[in-house]
C-alpha cells in the first residue's frame, strides 16, 4: 500500500503492507531508530510518537494510519539544532540512566505540557505513567518535566 | 589508592565530587545513540529461536523440513550443526546451546532459524515440531533435595544440588541457650525478572579477516570470546565483542544471551549480517531471573539487645542451569547476619537444580533475599526485647576493626553506624509518629527501618582487576577507552570525569570507546558494584602516566622549563612562567605514537584472614545503607501506599552526586517492585507471568518521592574515595516496607512480594486468630 | 497481505462491510493488535472506524448525551458534559490503562471487548446506558446490559456496527464513586471494581443506590438485593457492613493470575463498605 504523511515536518511516502506495525515502518524501512520497542503490547510506551500532536503507542498502530497524518518521533523534536526544552531538562536533570525509555519519555511528556503547561508533581507522574522505567525510580524524569514547565513559563515559550 | 597528590599541578574543568552531566545524555534524549538492537544495515537475516515449551523432556527428535521448505528461511540449526562444544557455562559447563538429548526449561533453546524477515522467521519457528518423551519436573527446593526426585544434571555429582556452603563461627548451638530472647522466622521471596526496556539483542557478521564480530547488549564481552569461541570450535581471538550502551541489564545479561546463537548463525548466513532481537515474551521465558529463596531464620539476643547467635538455613531456586547459582546464594550466606557483629554464627546454605528458569544475577546477587530476612528478623527481635529498631541496630552494628558474622575483621571504611545515625536526625525519622495519626478512614499508617551491607568486588579466589587505556589523540583529543561495559548506570561518564579531572580537561576535551574487545582492555564484567571502582583506580593510574607523558614532551617545546612549571587547562597546557600554552594537539604531534597510549591496571585488595571462611572466600570492603519507610495500608482492600522514603548510604565519597542518586533511586525502585508487586510465577515449569501486562513493575505513579543521603566517608583504596554505589540500594526496600506493614497492621507478611491479597488475608487472620505477632 | 481500509463515514462502511464478510472492525486498536500479536494471525482486511463521521460525535439531546463509538478515553475525559453528568464515568476513565491507551482506546472498543474487567462498564452499567446498533439498513437500541452476554461475547450480530452509547443525564444522585483495585496505580487491570449511585436525603438516609462490580464475574456484576436492602438505612459503616453478604453472594469470581476468586469477593463487599468514608459528601470526578 502506499502511503503518505508527514514525517517530523518532511512529506513522506512510502509502500509498505497496511498492516505493517509503524515502529517497524519507523525503525526498521526509514531507519529511525530513536523510537524504541520495548514489549509491543501498550505496555511500556518505549515506542510514543506523536500523531497529529498527540500520544501514540507506534507498536499498536499499522501502517494504513499514518495516511495524511502529521507524526513527530524524537528525531524531530529539536529546532535548529537546539534541544527541546524537555530534551535539555532531561540532561540537565538526569533523567536518563540507560536511556532506552527516554524518547518515549519525553514524547509522552510534550504531551502532557501541551494539555496541561502548569503540572503538579502528581500530575507529572500520572502524565507519564504509560511509560515504563526500569533504572531511574521516576524521580529524575518528574523533576526534569517539572523543570522544563517551569522554563517554558518564564521563557514564555509556546 | 588516594587523590593523586600533584598538588602542584591546578586544575580546570571536571571536578570531583561535582555533577557533571552523562556523557551518553546528549545521544540518548536525541534519539541517536545507537544500541544493540538498533542495528539494521545492509542485507541482513532475522535470526530467531525455536524454545521447548516443556520444562522436563527427553528430546526424541526435531522436524524442520516445513521450516527449511519455506521460501524466504535461509536455514534451520539444530545442535548437529554446532561445529565445537555444544556446552557452556560460567563455572560449571553444563548449559547446552541447542537442546540435543534433554530439555530441562520451557525456555530451553531447541533450533535457531535465519530468515529473510520477521514475518518468515515467525512463521518458520511455527512450523518447527518436537518429538520428545516427557520426564517427571522438579519445581521446587524441597523437591529437588529429595533422594527420590528425578536428577535434572545426571552427571551431577551432587544430585540436584548446586553448591552447599556452610559458615560457622563461634559456637551457636551453645550461644543460643545464654540469650535472653530468641526470635524464628521463615521466610520467602519471589523470582524477580530484571524487566530491562531494552530486550536480549544483537547483530552479527564476519569481518573481512575472518573474525566473528557480535554486538550485543551484554554485560561482560571480554568473558564472552572465551564462551563463544568454544562453541564455534575457533580461538577465542577470532571473536571480537562490541558492547554498546546497553538499555538497561541489571545482570540479566551478565554472560550470554543472543551472543553463542549469532555466532552460529554467522557461519550459515552467506556473508550477510544477522540480527537478533527476542521479544518481551521471549525475554521473560529464556531471560535469567533473581533466585527464589526460603530461608529459616533464629536470631537470639541479650536482654539489653546484643545479638548473640544467629542460625540461618537459605535454600536458593537456581533453575534449570546455575550459570552463577551457586556463587549467588554463596554470596547470600556471606551476607546472612546483614550488617551486624554477631559473635556465634551457623549458616547454611544451598542452591539446587530445578526445572524452573535459569536463575542468574540480578542486582544485589544473592544479598536482597537473606536481607529481607534478616532485616525482618532484627525487628522481631526488638519488639520482642521493647527496644526501638534504630536502637537495636546502632547497638549492633559493625565499626571499622569488628569482625563480622564471618569472622573478618573490617579494616576498610565501615559506615553502617553512620547511615544509621544520618537517619536518626532526618525529619523523617523525626516525623513519624505525627505522620502516622494522620491517616484517613480505612488506612493504617506504619514506618519501617532496614539496614544493609553489601561486599564490593569479585571474591577473593576471582581476581578483581582492571586495565584502564587512555590516548591523546592527534586531535588533541582525551581518548578513554572503557573497559567495562556501561549498561545505563553511567560509568563511562564517569570515566570520563576522572580522566578530565585527572588531565584538567572539561567534557568537550573528551572522547569515549566503549567496550570493544578488539580495542579496549579486558577489565572484567559490569557487575558487582565494582565497575567505577576497580576501573576508575586503573584509570587513574593511566591518566597520571599520560599527564607525564605530555608535561615530558612540553618541557621539550619549552627551552629550560620544568614539569612543575606546567599547569593542564582544557586542550592545552600552561607554562606558567613565561605563559606559553601549547595546545594538546600540537604536542601530540610532537609525541610518538606510543606514548600517547598510556595504561594502568588496578586489583581490588582482599581479605588475608579467614581465607577459607566460605567457598571462594570472604570479601572485605562493604557498602553500607540505612532505610527508612512509610507506607500507608488500606484496610479494606489490603493495598500497601509506599508515601516516602530516605535512603542513606556509605558508598564513600561521591564522584559525581547526580550519577550516584540515579543508582540509589533506581535500585530503591526496583527494591520497591520487589517488595509490592514483582512475583515471576512459574506453575509446574510454565511461565505464568509471561509479560508486562502480567509482572507488574512500578509504574512512575507507584514510586514516591525517594530522598537519597551520602554518608560520605573516605575509602582509602577507592578512586577519590569511592566504593560500590550500584546494588547498596536494592536490599533496603522488601524489609523496610515489610517492617512498616507490620507496624502498620500489627501483623507481619512472611512471602514477598507484600501484594494488596496478601497483607489483606494476613489482617484477615489477625482479626481471626486474634494474634499479633 | 493485510488490507486496511479506513471509510470516512458508514456507507462507506456499509459497501466495505458487504464486500469483506470476513474484515474485522477495529477502533483504537488497543485491544485488537494486542490480540492479533498474540494470536500471529492477520485478517486479510481491517476496517478502522477513525474516519467514519457518525461514530465521532459527543452531544446533548433532550435530556440525554450521546457519545459516538469512536469517541476515545481522553476525548471523553476533557469533556464538560461528561464530567459534570457522569462523574462516575470520569473517574472509570481515568483510572483506564496509561495516557497513550486513553488517546487511542474508544468507548465502543471497550464496550465490545466485553471483557469483565473493562473500566467503563461498570459505570455504564449503573448510569442505565443503552448501546446502539446499527446495520445498513437500520438500527436498534439495547440497554447495555442485554448486550453484554458473556467475556468476549456481546448481542452484535453479523454486519452490524456499534454506532454510540447513549446515557440519560442521572443529576439526582449525590454521590457518584468509582474504585478500581488493581495490582499498581497506573497500567492496572482491574482485579475487582466498584461503580456506584447513591442518593441520600439531607439526613443521610439513602433514598436509591445502584451498583456495578466489574472483575468479580463473566460479565459486570450487579445486585438489585443488595441496592434495595440499602434503602431507607443511614448511609454509614453499620448498613454497608451490613449488605456486605447480599454482595458476596451476587459475585461469582474466578481465580487468575492477578488475582485469587476468594479476594475478589472480599473485595466487592469491601468496596462497597468504603462508601462510609465518603458521608454525604457528593462526589465530583
Ligand atoms: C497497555 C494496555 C492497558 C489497558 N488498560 C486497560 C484498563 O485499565 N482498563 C480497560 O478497561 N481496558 C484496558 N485496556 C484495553 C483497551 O485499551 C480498552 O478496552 C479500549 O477501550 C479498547 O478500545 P479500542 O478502541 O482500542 O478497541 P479496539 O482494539 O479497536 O477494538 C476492540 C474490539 O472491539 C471491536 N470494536 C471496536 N469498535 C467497534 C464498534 N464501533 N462496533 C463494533 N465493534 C467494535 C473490535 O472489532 C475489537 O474486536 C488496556 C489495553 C492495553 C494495551
Ligand atoms: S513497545 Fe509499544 S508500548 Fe511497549
Ligand atoms: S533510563 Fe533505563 S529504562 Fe528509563
Amino acid at each position: 500500500m502506499k502511503i503518505g504523511f508527514t514525517l517530523n515536518g518532511k512529506n513522506t511516502f512510502i509502500d509498505v503492507d497496511a498492516a505493517r506495525r509503524v515502529i517497524d515502518v519507523l525503525r526498521e524501512d526509514l531507519e529511525m531508530t530513536g523510537t524504541k520497542e520495548g514489549c509491543g503490547t501498550g505496555e511500556c510506551g518505549a515506542c510514543t510518537i506523536l500523531v497529529n500532536s498527540e500520544s501514540r503507542l507506534a507498536c499498536l498502530m499499522v501502517a494504513a494510519q499514518l495516511e495524511g497524518a502529521e507524526v513527530t518521533t524524537i528525531e524531530g523534536i529539536e529546532r535548529d539544532g537546539r534541544l527541546h526544552p524537555l530534551q535539555k531538562a532531561f540532561v540537565e536533570h538526569g533523567a536518563i540512566q540507560c536511556g532506552f525509555c527516554t524518547p518515549g519519555m519525553v514524547m509522552a511528556s510534550i504531551d502532557l505540557l501541551s494539555r496541561n503547561p502548569e503540572p503538579t508533581q502528581a500530575e507529572i507522574r500520572e502524565g507519564i505513567s504509560g511509560n515504563l522505567c526500569r533504572c531511574t525510580g521516576y524521580q529524575k524524569i518528574v523533576e526534569a518535566v517539572a523543570a522544563a514547565a517551569a522554563a517554558k513559563e518564564k521563557d514564555g515559550l509556546p | 589508592m588516594k587523590e593523586p597528590e600533584n598538588g602542584e599541578i591546578e586544575r580546570a574543568g571536571y571536578d570531583i565530587g561535582k555533577t557533571a552531566h552523562r556523557a551518553d545524555a546528549y545521544a540518548k534524549v536525541t534519539g541517536r545513540e545507537k544500541y544493540a538492537a538498533d542495528y539494521y544495515d545492509g542485507e541482513f537475516l532475522w535470526a530467531g529461536v525455536k524454545r521447548a515449551g516443556v520444562p522436563h523432556a527427553a528430546l526424541t527428535g526435531i522436524h524442520a523440513e516445513d521450516a527449511r521448505a519455506l521460501p524466504g528461511v535461509i536455514a534451520v540449526l539444530t545442535h548437529h550443526d554446532i561445529p565445537g562444544e555444544n556446552r557452556i557455562g560460567i563455572i560449571r559447563k553444563n548449559q547446552p546451546v541447542l537442546a540435543d538429548t534433554r530439555i530441562r526449561h520451557s525456555g530451553e533453546a531447541v533450533a535457531l532459524v535465519l530468515a529473510e524477515n520477521r514475518e518468515t522467521l515467525k512463521d518458520a519457528l511455527n512450523r518447527i515440531t518436537l518429538d520428545y518423551e516427557a520426564l517427571p519436573g522438579v519445581f521446587s527446593v524441597e523437591e529437588a533435595l529429595k533422594e527420590t526426585s528425578p536428577r535434572i544434571h545426571e552427571d551431577n555429582p551432587e544430585g540436584n544440588v548446586v553448591k552447599a556452603v556452610a559458615v560457622e563461627t563461634g559456637d551457636s548451638a551453645k550461644a543460643f541457650n545464654e540469650c535472653d530472647a530468641v526470635v524464628e522466622g521463615v521466610f520467602e521471596v519471589p523470582a524477580q525478572e530484571h524487566a530491562y526496556l531494552e530486550t536480549e539483542s544483537g547483530w552479527a557478521y564476519q569481518g573481512e579477516d575472518g573474525t566473528y564480530v557480535i554486538v550485543a547488549s551484554t554485560q561482560t564481552p571480554f568473558r564472552d570470546c572465551f564462551e563463544i569461541a568454544p562453541v564455534l570450535g575457533i580461538d577465542p581471538a577470532g571473536i571480537r565483542v562490541i558492547a554498546p550502551y546497553l538499555g538497561g541489564a541489571f545482570g540479566g545479561k551478565d554472560g550470554i544471551t543472543v551472543q553463542c546463537l549469532l555466532a552460529l548463525a554467522v557461519l550459515h548466513s552467506r556473508g550477510r549480517p544477522v540480527k537478533m532481537w527476542w521479544d518481551r515474551e521471549e525475554s521473560f521465558l529464556a531471560g535469567v531471573k533473581r533466585l527464589s529463596a526460603k530461608m529459616h531464620y533464629r536470631l537470639g539476643a541479650k536482654n539489653d539487645g546484643e545479638f548473640h547467635a544467629l542460625e540461618c538455613r537459605l535454600y536458593y531456586d537456581g533453575g534449570a542451569y546455575s550459570p552463577l547459582g551457586g556463587e549467588i546464594m554463596t554470596l547470600g550466606a556471606e551476607h546472612a547476619g546483614c550488617a551486624y557483629r554477631i559473635p556465634n554464627v551457623s549458616i547454611k546454605g544451598w542452591c539446587v537444580y530445578t526445572n524452573n528458569p535459569v536463575g542468574g544475577p540480578f542486582r544485589g546477587f544473592g544479598v536482597p533475599q537473606v536481607t529481607a530476612a534478616m532485616e525482618q528478623m532484627v525487628d522481631m527481635a526488638a519488639q520482642r526485647l521493647g527496644i526501638d529498631p534504630l536502637a537495636i541496630r546502632l547497638k549492633n552494628a559493625v565499626r571499622k576493626g569488628d569482625r563480622n558474622c564471618l569472622g573478618v575483621t573490617l579494616t576498610n571504611s565501615t559506615g553502617a553506624v553512620e547511615c544509621l545515625e544520618k537517619m536518626s536526625s532526618h525529619p523523617l525519622w523525626k516525623g513519624r509518629a505525627a505522620w502516622k495519626e494522620e491517616a484517613g478512614p480505612f488506612k493504617v499508617r506504619g514506618v519501617g527501618v532496614a539496614c544493609m551491607a553489601h561486599a564490593m568486588g569479585y571474591p577473593p579466589m576471582v581476581a578483581d582487576e582492571a586495565r584502564a587505556k587512555i590516548e591523546l589523540t592527534v586531535e588533541g583529543k582525551i581518548r578513554v577507552y572503557a573497559g567495562v561495559v556501561d549498561m545505563g548506570q553511567g560509568n563511562a561518564s564517569t570515566y570520563a570525569q576522572i580522566a578530565g579531572y585527572v588531565l584538567g580537561q572539561d567534557a568537550s576535551a573528551m572522547e569515549l570507546v566503549l567496550p570493544d574487545t578488539a580495542r579496549t582492555l579486558p577489565s572484567g564484567s559490569s557487575s558487582a558494584s565494582r565497575t567505577t571502582y576497580t576501573y576508575g583506580n586503573a584509570l587513574i593510574e593511566a591518566a597520571r602516566s599520560l599527564e607525564k607523558a605530555i608535561i615530558k614532551a612540553a618541557c621539550e617545546r619549552v627551552p629550560g622549563s620544568v614539569a612543575e612549571g606546567f599547569l593542564f587547562l582544557p586542550g592545552k597546557v600552561r607554562h606558567t612562567p613565561t605563559g606559553r600554552e601549547l595546545l594538546l594537539e600540537e604536542l601530540a604531534a610532537f609525541m610518538d605514537d606510543s606514548a600517547r597510549v598510556t595504561t594502568g591496571y588496578f586489583k581490588m585488595p582482599v581479605v588475608r584472614e579467614k581465607l577459607d571462611a566460605i567457598y571462594m572466600g570472604p570479601h572485605l570492603i562493604f557498602s553500607y545503607g540505612a532505610h527508612l519507610v512509610y507506607v500507608e495500608v488500606d484496610e479494606l482492600t489490603g493495598q500497601v501506599d509506599v508515601a516516602r522514603y530516605l535512603a542513606v548510604t556509605d558508598a564513600g565519597r561521591v564522584i559525581n552526586p547526580q550519577v550516584f542518586a540515579q543508582q540509589i533511586e533506581g535500585a530503591v525502585a526496583q527494591g520497591m517492585g520487589y517488595a509490592l508487586t514483582e512475583d515471576f510465577k512459574v506453575r509446574k515449569g510454565r511461565i505464568v507471568t509471561r509479560d508486562l501486562s502480567t509482572y507488574i513493575i512500578p509504574t512512575s505513579m507507584d514510586i514516591p518521592a525517594i530522598d537519597s543521603v551520602p554518608v560520605e566517608i573516605d575509602e582509602e583504596t577507592g578512586p577519590f574515595g569511592l566504593k560500590g554505589a550500584g546494588e547498596i540500594g536494592m536490599s533496603g526496600p522488601l524489609p523496610a516496607i515489610a517492617n512498616a506493614v507490620s507496624d502498620a497492621c500489627g501483623t507481619r507478611v512472611f512471602r514477598a512480594p507484600m501484594t494488596g491479597e496478601a497483607v489483606y488475608g494476613a489482617l484477615i487472620r489477625k482479626k481471626e486468630e486474634g494474634t499479633v505477632l | 497481505m493485510t488490507t486496511v481500509y479506513r471509510p470516512g463515514s458508514l456507507d462507506e462502511f456499509w459497501d466495505m462491510r458487504e464486500k469483506y464478510g470476513e474484515a474485522l472492525v477495529f477502533a483504537g486498536g488497543t485491544d485488537l493488535f494486542v490480540k492479533l500479536r498474540a494470536l500471529n494471525k492477520y485478517p486479510p482486511v481491517l476496517i478502522g472506524l477513525a474516519g467514519v463521521k457518525e461514530l465521532q460525535s459527543i452531544e446533548e439531546l433532550s435530556g440525554a448525551v450521546f457519545i459516538g463509538a469512536h469517541a476515545t478515553h481522553t476525548r471523553l475525559l476533557s469533556h464538560p458534559r461528561i464530567r459534570e453528568h457522569f462523574p462516575v464515568l470520569a473517574s472509570a476513565l481515568r483510572s483506564l490503562g496509561s495516557p497513550p491507551i486513553r488517546n487511542m482506546g474508544t468507548i465502543g472498543g471497550n464496550i465490545c471487548t466485553a471483557s469483565p474487567a473493562g473500566d467503563v462498564l461498570p459505570p455504564l452499567y449503573v448510569l442505565g446506558a443503552q448501546v446502539e446498533l446499527r446495520k445498513k439498513d437500520g438500527s436498534r437500541r439495547v440497554p447495555i446490559r442485554e448486550f453484554i452476554l458473556g467475556p468476549g461475547t456481546t448481542a452484535l450480530t453479523d454486519g452490524e456496527l456499534l454506532s454510540g452509547v447513549w446515557l440519560k443525564k442521572e443529576d439526582s444522585f449525590t454521590i457518584h464513586h468509582f474504585e478500581k483495585v488493581g495490582q499498581r496505580k497506573a497500567l492496572a487491570i482491574a482485579v475487582a471494581s466498584l461503580a456506584a449511585l447513591v442518593t441520600t436525603t439531607e439526613t443521610g438516609i439513602v433514598e436509591k443506590a445502584r451498583f456495578a462490580w466489574g472483575s468479580v464475574g463473566p460479565t459486570v456484576v450487579t445486585s438489585q438485593d443488595a441496592e434495595d436492602a440499602l434503602v431507607g438505612l443511614p448511609l454509614g459503616l453499620k448498613a454497608l457492613q451490613s449488605i456486605v453478604p447480599i454482595v458476596e453472594r451476587s459475585v461469582s469470581p474466578i481465580d487468575d493470575v492477578r488475582a485469587s476468586a476468594a479476594y475478589r469477593k472480599a473485595l466487592a463487599g469491601n468496596l462497597v463498605v468504603r462508601l462510609a468514608g465518603r458521608g454525604r459528601e457528593p462526589l465530583r470526578a
